[in-house]
């Protein structure tokens, strides 16, 4: 069975959707059952930060080993992360508006993830300027490097140093509280897996088919 | 052992679903002997129950399930073009 964990992300998703709103939760002011959203938002950023990551890897090992695979599915990646990244800041911004007031509140960590996701972007428009394979590969690598090294103060270490709306960071005790709620814990692990392999998943079939298409001009 | 354990959960979870409605119809059946009057039929009835949060997630899982679905069709029609552009390369 090579495609075991294709099985293991629908089955961890639909345990998502059933258990993320049937299960018992903490009963909180303010959020109420908004709470839930800690299986649906929160995912969609550690999904974007772990396929992120395999993006910088892939991007570390080209410099390494220039192959248009390594290439492919940093690049690839690099376009999922993102989409979880935006993903991320609307639902934030969702669930924002009915707890915190506002859609945007110029909360420091929503700040830091707008300035990671442009930092992203320009990656994006980095790739698209170069007509030479090769340079286009090698040059977006390294930025793609400084960009995830930039991405990780942007949105843990810098929200921290200050007052944040957002849970765990400045004089706001928020998630730290309940991160202990093991009736929390039993769905938001799977869920964050779930979501994650959702991604990886999406990496797998864009890069196998832009592989392809190599091939095709390969042959051609 | 992953998969097993996960698949022991999501029965577990269809049981609790669907379990107590089970359990609830038998005793309406006796009654039904003495009293004719308003047998208890059976009905989708927790579909519509505790706030219908039910309905919420039979939606949920319609849209996972279509785009997993497409996702999954994408992934064979990619596989199937593999297969091909190898053979290609053989035939060569």
């Amino acid at each position: 069975m090579k495609n075991w964990w294709k099985i293991l992300t629908v089955l961890l998703l639909v345990f998502t959707v059933v258990a993320g709103l049937l299960s018992e939760v903490p009963r909180l002011a303010i959020l109420n059952e908004t709470i839930r959203n800690l299986y649906f938002h929160v995912p969609m950023w550690f999904g974007m930060i772990l396929i992120l990551l395999v993006s910088v890897v892939y991007s570390i090992r080209y410099l390494r080993k220039p192959t248009i695979k390594n290439d492919i599915i940093a690049h690839e990646s690099a376009k999922v992360g993102i989409l979880f990244g935006v993903l991320g800041i609307v639902t934030g911004m969702e669930w924002a508006r009915f707890t915190w007031g506002e859609y945007w509140s110029n909360d420091p960590k929503q700040n830091a993830a707008a300035i990671g996701l442009l930092i992203y972007f320009a990656y994006l428009v980095l790739r698209s300027s170069f007509a030479e394979q090769q340079q286009r590969a090698r040059i977006s690598a390294v930025y793609n490097i400084f960009a995830f090294a930039a991405l990780i103060p942007l949105l843990f270490i810098l929200p921290r140093l200050t007052d944040s709306l957002h849970p765990g960071n400045g004089g706001n005790p928020g998630f730290n509280a309940y991160d202990l709620d093991s009736r929390l814990r039993l769905v938001f692990y799977p869920a964050v897996l779930g979501w994650t392999l959702l991604g990886i998943w999406i990496v797998n079939i864009k890069s196998r088919l832009e592989l392809l298409r190599q091939r095709l001009y390969e042959i051609a | 052992m992953k998969l097993l354990r996960l698949l022991a959960l999501k029965s577990l979870l269809l049981i609790a679903l669907f379990g107590p409605g089970a359990t609830q119809a038998q005793p309406a059946q006796n009654q039904g002997t003495t009293i004719i009057a308003e047998p208890e039929v059976e009905m989708a009835d927790l579909l519509r129950r505790d706030g219908k949060i039910y309905v919420v997630i039979v939606v949920l899982l319609t849209l996972l399930g279509g785009v997993l679905a497409y996702l999954i069709s994408l992934d064979r029609k990619v596989a199937k073009l593999e297969k091909q552009v190898k053979d290609e390369m053989v035939n060569r």
